[in-house]
């Protein structure tokens, strides 16, 4: 089992949490928004397997580069 | 008489030349995943195209007058074919003293070296294979002085720019003169995990600053590419790095005075996508793929993107219509919502000056809320960065088409118009324009309206709606202040028709663009 840690592309604030640990997602869905420059910014994941844990909350400000969650493959 | 003996003379130094550093130091190249230079000359051009010069360079040893072997100069090169199309071709060879700069009479490449030459005087595109990290101090000794730096100049090297292309592939660590003409490219390359490029290398860097740095977490591609964006593009392998650089030659003219290669499309230019008509939500905090969105109007299969890891907020590819070259510029709205920032103002001018030098049409896709904001970009001189790329824009002279998707806003908008030329712009229904965003923007101009209403949200809101009412893009289409509102779904057929259209005017104002003036 691998732990893939799922980065924010652009500066902001997590908008919405849309997956909760245990849940299970595949390549491409979408676990977190971050509101940036007034946008809704999905971020996504490029593997599939199960949410580990999630290290942001809804309303934190979080940095280009940061880990969001943790997805174990 | 014949000169038979000399004919074997030749065969036998040829033989010394295929032979590179040696066996020992073949093997040490293929141990680090990197190929001979031969090995990659062989990968990179048509098959039996080769027309090597100067074979025979290199320091013979001698006993008694007679030749025993010969040392081959650390560069090969000569004239090749790319898609049966001539270049001038060359690259260090990394097995002979690491590639390093060579005490010839004429030199063979390099900055000013005959390979820059070639390409110059046969207006043909320069391919370097980049291998070496240039001077070294070993040739103060041999020579008994120390030279300027200068003595081989970059001046053909910059010339070379404004005549014909000139791609780079960055293939072992480059440093020094090497790693400044992969710089002095149209386009670079360079392999992820096996190149390396910086001003200086690990052991200079530690001896400078007392950093201890890998040459990966110098000069990686993380670094000079996804970071940096000192070279254009990463590839997989040497393989992936050829087929890019091949790609990148198929859409350029071979120099400014011919014109860009047009291809006999199989993809109908009034192709029309159902997908355009909802790819943009109708939500304008909500963005899409535009990827996706540029894929759908270009020929099938057309888009090559130049700098994908760098500056994302903007798309930049070499792409066709109806099979006539293009360069497209599209916002990402999923980075910053599309906001330039210096990174991106960065890539967007360097591909503006690209397509202009070669009279290649530029298109484009417009979603930008402007220029970035907050601290960092102030910090980064967005603003100087971004006034540069709009300045870039100002001098292009080669037809630009601007089709605005959604969001075209202040000087980062202005920077996507055809200023020197039709400045035609078409608009899909989601278009929306300004000096400035309308939220935000209301806060700062009714400030004191709000402040003395009763409920000052509610009033801001309310001067919100009555703005964004007025402003609809039909409104704007009724006085011709955008020439055209278009289905989305007509985008490919609209501008096939004018880039078609284009080709005349683009025959006509063929060669170099010398440009004055100062960029900001």
């Amino acid at each position: 089992m691998a732990k893939v840690e799922v980065k924010a592309e652009v500066t902001g604030c997590v908008w919405k949490v849309e997956v909760a640990p245990g849940q299970s997602v595949g390549a491409g869905d979408t676990l977190v928004i971050i509101e940036s420059m007034k946008m809704e910014i999905p971020v996504f994941t490029e593997v599939a397997g199960k949410v580990g844990s999630i290290l942001v909350a809804e309303a934190d400000y979080v940095n280009e580069g940061q880990a969001l969650v943790v997805i174990e493959t | 008489m014949s000169w038979d003996s000399e004919a074997k003379e030749i065969a036998e130094r040829r033989r010394f030349a295929e032979a590179l550093g040696g066996p020992e130091r073949i093997e040490r190249q293929h141990a680090t995943g990197r190929q001979t230079i031969r090995e990659r000359l062989h990968q990179m051009v048509d098959p039996g195209s080769f027309q090597e010069v100067g074979r025979l360079t290199g320091s013979g040893q001698y006993t008694d007058g007679e030749l025993t072997s010969v040392t081959p100069a650390p560069y090969v090169m000569g004239l090749a074919k790319i898609d049966g199309r001539d270049v001038a071709i060359g690259g260090e060879d990394f097995t002979v003293r690491g590639g390093s700069s060579w005490g010839s009479d004429r030199r063979k490449g390099g900055q000013g070296g005959f390979v820059e030459d070639l390409a110059f005087n046969y207006r043909i595109p320069l391919v370097n294979l980049i291998d070496g990290s240039g001077g070294s101090v070993s040739s103060t000794s041999r020579r008994g002085y120390a030279s300027l730096p200068g003595i081989h100049g970059f001046e053909r090297s910059c010339e070379l720019l404004g005549h014909v292309p000139v791609v780079s592939a960055v293939l072992g660590s480059a440093a020094g003169g090497p790693a400044g003409r992969a710089i002095l490219s149209h386009m670079s390359v360079m392999v992820k995990g096996s190149s390396h490029i910086f001003a200086a290398g690990p052991p200079v860097v530690k001896r400078s600053l007392g950093q201890d740095l890998t040459k990966e977490e110098l000069g990686g591609s993380k670094i000079a590419a996804d970071q940096a964006g000192t070279i254009d593009n990463v590839a997989e392998s040497e393989a992936d790095a050829f087929a890019q650089v091949r790609r990148f030659l198929s859409y350029m003219p071979q120099n400014v005075w011919q014109m860009p290669p047009v291809i006999a499309s199989s993809d109908p230019a009034d192709r029309v996508e159902e997908d355009l008509l909802s790819i943009v939500p109708r939500d304008r905090r909500k963005p899409y793929n535009m990827r996706k969105l540029t894929s759908l109007i270009a020929d099938r299969g057309s888009l090559f993107e130049i700098q994908p890891s760098f500056g994302r907020a903007v798309i930049t590819s070499l792409g066709r219509m109806n099979g006539k070259p293009v360069g497209i510029i599209a916002n990402n709205p999923m980075i910053y919502g599309g906001a330039m920032d210096a990174a991106a103002a960065r890539k967007q001018l360097h591909f503006v000056d690209l397509c202009d030098c070669f009279h290649i049409p530029i298109i484009f896709l417009v979603d930008v809320p402007g220029f970035m904001v907050g601290l960092q970009a102030e910090q980064n001189a967005t603003l100087r960065e971004g006034m540069r790329c709009l300045h870039a824009a100002m001098q292009a002279t080669v037809p630009i088409l601007t089709v605005i998707i959604r969001k075209c806003y202040g000087m980062a908008g202005m920077a996507t118009n055809d200023k020197n030329g039709l400045d035609l712009k078409i608009a899909w229904p989601s278009a929306e324009w300004g000096s400035l965003p309308i939220e935000g923007g209301v806060a700062a101009a009714y400030r004191r309206d709000i402040e003395s209403a009763p409920d000052p949200k509610a009033r801001e809101k309310e001067l919100e709606a009555q703005l964004r009412s007025q402003a609809s893009p039909f409104r704007t289409a009724e006085a011709f202040a955008i020439e055209d509102i278009i289905d989305p779904r007509e985008t490919r057929a609209y501008l096939c028709r004018f880039i078609d259209a284009a080709q005349g005017r683009i025959a006509t104002s063929l060669g170099p663009k010398p440009k004055y003036g100062v960029r900001p």
